[in-house]
């Protein structure tokens, strides 16, 4: 079962057992150890450091299931590895194993309290994030008879510009622009977005900065776009909010009428959120 | 220090160690008569944690120095919220002010560099060519990597930083 398939509740349920689990691994190990030499088994004690590296395990994933990753968490189980592979007497072997787990347990505090819950499905890439899913529902009405061929065109540049790929941008969206765009409402402002981010591919391509003058969204076309226009703006900030309103249009198009594309488009929604500013 | 065409800088605690050594030989040497029979290995040994992080610094230096052009011509110029976890590997050219300097002693330093869009992490495996502070408008020269290499969020490997404008005050 994948994280998107558990339900939020069940995931924090899943969670809160596995942090029980990382101080009762770590420390009752070592207990049951203990109570083990007092009724006279004296069992080589560095097996018992077993419940150590357990714990160091299941903070390593807890670690690695949040979205802001803890390189310490992350590392405990190399750690739990260093210390306990030397066969150790039993002071020795208990001192070393209590310390380690109350310097687990501290670490786990540490990771919820600094780095966040764990990622849900969207933090995950395995759905689309809240605030993208409200502006592509917004806009899905208006491109609906757009054609396949246009919308993968969208996907790819999009993507393409998104993984620094400007020149393959640039040659796609100009191919794309004077392409066929089927009978859609706003036809023209889907040419407008490829050829906003043409632009800016070219720029961004050799380096130049921000033209004179350049090719805008128009007013009458503010519903359709993500960050409508502010008169606050100056002129920086108006080019750049084309590029990302172009973005988004393109990203939403993508969504909504090239179902292949989704998994590369999905992979892309860290970068989706930022020009959404979240 | 400058050897060849190369400013070599030592940490502050390649020093501490050097100076926390030299004192220790010497308390030792005069204690013990055994550890004066060893000086003749002992002072170049405690030499070599000098020339160590100097030889070190100065492999680094002149290799981010002879790739310093290849990045000056192949990076190109984008705002600071356009570098996201796809452009991994890519070079980049980033303007912005310094926000944080951290790890300067460590000649390891990690700067935090905002522009109008955004701020990212900027690391550099060795000690840049300018002392770049807390509020000064630089230049990057660099490569998007991941933080903790396999994962985490896109950081810039620092190829070169440099001053554009003095300190914002």
């Amino acid at each position: 079962m994948t994280i998107a398939d558990n339900p939020p509740q069940l995931d924090r349920i899943n969670e809160r057992y596995l942090e029980i689990a990382i101080p009762v691994a770590s420390f009752g190990a070592t207990l049951a150890g203990i109570l083990l030499w007092k009724m006279g088994f004296e069992i080589n004690f560095q097996f018992f450091a077993i419940g150590c590296v357990i714990g160091s395990c299941l903070l390593a994933y807890l670690a690695w299931i949040r979205p802001k990753k803890d390189i310490v968490g992350l590392s405990t189980p190399i750690y739990a590895i260093i210390f306990f592979v030397v066969p150790t007497e039993y002071t020795v072997g208990v001192t070393l194993q209590l310390l380690y787990a109350v310097s687990l347990t501290i670490l786990l505090i540490r990771l919820k309290y600094r780095f966040g819950k764990p990622g849900d499905a969207a933090s995950m890439g395995k759905e689309l994030a809240d605030p993208i899913k409200t502006y592509i529902e917004q806009t899905s009405g208006s491109f609906t008879g757009i054609c396949p061929e246009t919308a993968h065109d969208a996907a790819v540049v999009f993507v393409q510009f998104t993984h620094g790929e400007y020149k393959e941008a640039v040659r796609r969206a100009g191919t794309a622009a004077i392409g066929q765009m089927g009978d859609v409402e706003h036809a023209a402002t889907v040419v407008r977005a490829f050829n906003i981010l043409k632009e800016h591919s070219a720029l961004i391509d050799k380096s130049l900065p921000r033209p004179v003058t350049y090719e805008v969204f128009r007013p009458e076309e503010s519903a359709l776009l993500a960050k409508p226009y502010l008169p606050a703006y100056d002129d920086d900030h108006e080019f750049y909010a084309m590029l990302d309103n172009a973005l988004l249009l393109l990203f939403s198009i993508a969504w909504n009428n090239s179902k292949a594309d989704r998994p590369h488009l999905l992979a892309c929604q860290a970068f989706v959120l930022k020009l959404l500013g979240k | 220090m400058k050897i060849g065409k190369v400013e070599v800088k030592v940490s502050i605690i390649a020093i501490a160690v050097f100076v926390f050594f030299t004192i220790l030989l010497l308390i030792a040497s005069v204690y013990s008569p055994d550890v004066r029979s060893q000086l003749i290995w002992l002072i170049p040994g405690l030499f070599m944690l000098l020339v160590i992080p100097i030889a070190l610094n100065y492999m680094s230096r002149s290799e981010y120095a002879d790739l310093e052009p290849l990045y000056e011509a192949q990076s190109k110029t984008v705002r600071i919220k356009m570098i996201n976890a796809g452009m991994v590997g890519k070079a980049v050219r980033i303007e912005g002010v310094v926000e944080q300097v951290h790890f300067q002693f460590l000649n390891r330093p990690q700067y935090t560099v905002a522009d109008r869009s955004g701020a990212i992490s900027v690391k550099m495996f060795t000690t840049p060519n300018e002392d770049v502070k807390v509020n000064d408008v630089v230049e990057v020269l660099g490569q998007v990597i991941q933080r903790y290499i396999v994962t985490g969020d896109p950081v810039v490997n620092c190829i070169s930083i440099r001053k554009i404008i003095k300190r914002q005050e």
